[in-house]
Formats: C-alpha cells, structure tokens, sequence
C-alpha cells in the first residue's frame, strides 16, 4: 500500500455519516448519537436552504444536552435555537446566544460536506 | 403565617400541545385542558397551570426569558390571607381576585398568589423497603416493583428554585414579610427555605445570577419513593425526554433527584423521600460543590454485559 493510499483512508476515517440531506427538511433539527453514548453528541439543523452541524453542548455549562425531547432543539416559534435547560436562545444562522446564561457565547460549529449522492457527513475532528 | 406550601405554578407558553404532552408524560393528571391551557395535577390537586404567552390575564414574568408567570402558594386559613394582604400591602398592590386569592409581587418580579390551599390529603403509605429487623415492612406478597400501567402521578408540588440578582435581598423578603425559615445553605451562594406551615426541608432555594437569568433552574413535584422516581424517569427517558442530571440523591434535604430538559425554559425535576425538619433544626452552611450536592449519583448504561456481539475493541472504551 502506497503512502497516497493511507492518506486516503485517513482522510475518509475523519467523515462520519449521519444521513440524507434530503430528511432534513427547513426549520428542522435532528440529534445524533454516533458513539451510542445514550445522548445525541451533535444535531443537524436546516435553515434558510443551508444544513448546518452543531455540537449537542450548551456552552452554559460544558456538554449540557440541549433538546428537550428526541430532536427538539428549536424554540416552540421555531426562529431559534434553544437549550432546554433555561430556555437560552440561539441564532441559527450564527449559532450565537442572543438570550439565556450564556449571552454572547456561541455553540460549537461542525464541519459538513453533502457528498455526490447527497448524504451528509460531519467531521469527527472537533466533535 | 401559615403559608403551607406551592399550591400551582402558572407558566405562559406558545406550545401548549407539546408541553400538556410533556407534563401528561412526567406524570401529572390533565385536568380541563383546551387549546388554551389547563391543569396538570399531583395527587393531592397540587398543579403546573399552562396558559398562552398572549393570554391578558397573566402576570408579568421576571425576566425575558422566563416562561413562569405566577407562583401560587396555598395558605392555611382566612386569616393568614389577611396577615399576608396587611404585611406586604404596606409597600406594594396586593390585587384581591374574583376566587378570593391575593395577587402580588416579591421584590424581583417574580409573581406571586396567596389562596387557601387546594391541597387534598394523601394518605398512601410511601415507599417501603423489606430491611431485615425493621419492625415496617411491606406486607407479605405485596410486589415493590409491581407492573406499571402508565406514567407515575407524583404526589404533591414540591419547590421551586429561582435565579435572583441577590440572594440576600431575596432571602429577607422571603424571611421577613413571608415568615419563611432557613433551613441550610450553599455558603456565599444562596438559602433553602421553608415556609412555617410545612416540614419540607425547603420549598424554594435561591441562586444568585445576574439579572438578565432572572427567572427558574428547575421545580419539581414529590414522588411517593425512590422506586418511583427512578421508574418513572427511566420510563420518560424511554419516551424521548432529554435528562440533563442524575439520578441521585442529595446531601442537603437528602431528596432522589432525576433533573430533565424541559420546553418551560428551566429543568423539571423528579423528586422523592425530602427529609423534614422542625424549629429545633440548627442550619448548615457548606461550600457548593458536587461532594455537597450528590451522595452518589447513578448513570445509565445501554449495554451492561460482554458476550454476543461484543465488538472487536470492547464496549467499555
């Protein structure tokens, strides 16, 4: 096996899959549990057309999980991102806190690609 | 002032079908519940009201962010509504309301009802354990862990804990014009108190925050036991709820504790088996920290055995 080849691998074995970009449809969220920890480690949230990653980690307190139910992680208006713990609120777009204890703290981004087939693969470096 | 307890807490929300679901789930009974809220019942009638944000008839909440509109207490007798109507009409509104409850405010917002209280008695046994040599068992062939028709309906409101800018201030208002007790305290952060007419170690703890968290971290009703709360909070989990800490057991009121995620913007909590204390009860005052916080605290594990399927790097990693 060459040294291109491995570099290959490696690069593949830092994407992990999570679904089709075509389940999430606007204004959704849905966890993940990729390492079948009992708690969803990051969520997908498709907003204004965009799919975007985040870390299931309310920055108030390190890893507090922010759904209050199976892939609830917006406000019941549906215009933000909430955590569940205190009702902090969140912008989608940025993930800025715009309300809650940790104003002005931001949550956890994950890098996401949509491959060829239109799967959704977030990197596992950060997560 | 025989302030007995929390009667109910109003909350106002925008999704009343996802929390009714919610509260339906933890256990509480729905008691005339339409589009536009209802009750949500402990055993003893004891209750989280839901409402529309919108609805006119809501008091102000504390804070931006904070869904709790009203804090109910029920009150013993006619007379103490009055002491209460005398003592804080002396610097604020006290509203008198068609029900004959009184409507006011603490000195942070925070809305409060006084009303005699809606309490019916509970008169169950509680959990027992089979310890050998107690002289109170169970009876002979009475099951501790009997089949479960649905959720666990808790017994009573229990406490309610508030974010407040200051605890001491808060503290005073609660001790001095309610007739609360402090019965222990998380030195340099905030009191347990308790009203005169309960034993319960506390009905509300206080946590300094600044201003803009004015509102809840978490309430909770009472479980009949320990068995219960831990049922009734692995049947939830199972249900989709998000648990955020626990379960375990407190040092301070020595209460099981399971704490969840909730859609009313603070933790709702399950709850079990406080301990009780009188006048003769001396405070503790001890560093918060989690040594003080949790005589043991439990964690759920999905997969609890090796064998079939075991994975070629282990499970326990």
């Amino acid at each position: 096996m060459g040294e291109r080849d491995v570099v290959a691998v490696g690069a593949e074995a830092d994407w992990l899959h999570l679904c089709s970009a075509a389940e999430l449809i606007e204004g959704r969220s849905r966890g993940f549990d990729p390492g079948g920890n009992g708690c969803d480690t990051l969520f997908l949230l498709r907003w204004q057309g965009e799919l975007r990653a985040w870390r299931n980690a309310c920055p108030h307190i390190n890893g507090a999980p922010m759904a209050w139910r199976r892939d609830a992680y917006m406000n019941a208006a549906g215009s933000h991102i909430a955590c569940h713990a205190h009702g902090a609120l969140f912008d989608p777009a940025t993930g800025l806190c715009v309300q809650g204890p940790c104003l002005g703290q931001s949550l956890q981004p994950l890098a996401l690609k949509v491959d060829a087939c239109g799967e959704v693969h977030v990197q596992r470096h950060g997560m | 002032m025989n302030i007995v307890g929390l009667d109910a807490l109003v909350f106002g929300v925008d999704d009343i079908e996802g929390c009714a679901q919610y509260l339906s789930d933890y256990g509480c009974r729905p008691v005339g519940v339409t589009a536009a809220g209802g009750r949500f019942e402990a055993e003893d009638g004891t209750a989280v009201v839901l409402a529309r944000s919108d609805d006119p008839a809501l008091p102000k909440a504390p804070g931006a962010g904070c869904l709790l509109r009203k804090t109910v207490f029920g009150v013993a007798d006619a007379a103490t509504l009055e002491a209460i109507a005398a003592e804080l009409g002396r610097d604020r509104e006290v509203r008198r309301l068609p029900d004959g409850s009184l409507e006011s405010v603490d000195d942070f917002g925070f809305a409060l009802g006084f009303q005699l209280t809606v309490r019916q008695p509970v008169t169950r046994l509680g959990e027992f354990s089979n310890a050998p040599g107690s002289p109170l068992q169970r009876a002979a062939n009475q099951l501790a862990v009997a089949p479960l028709q649905g959720p666990i309906q808790p017994r009573t409101l229990s406490h309610i804990v508030y974010f407040v800018p200051d605890t001491a201030k808060a503290e005073a208002f609660y001790v001095k014009r309610l007739g609360f007790r402090v019965t222990d305290r998380f030195t340099g952060v905030g009191p347990f108190l308790q009203p005169a007419g309960t034993l319960d170690h506390h009905t509300h703890f206080l946590i300094p925050a600044p201003p803009h968290m004015t509102g809840v971290e978490h309430f909770t009703f009472h479980f009949g036991g320990p068995t219960e709360v831990l049922r009734n909070g692995w049947n939830f989990v199972e249900k989709g709820y998000q648990a955020f800490w626990g379960p375990g057991r407190h040092l301070l009121g020595s209460n099981w504790f399971w704490y969840f995620n909730s859609p009313l913007a603070c933790h709702l909590e399950m709850d079990a088996d406080m301990d009780l204390h009188d006048a003769t009860w001396q405070p503790r005052s001890v560093p918060l920290g989690a040594d003080n916080s949790q005589a043991f605290l439990l964690r759920h594990r999905g997969k609890w055995l090796p064998g079939p399927g075991t994975p070629e790097q282990g499970d326990y990693a």
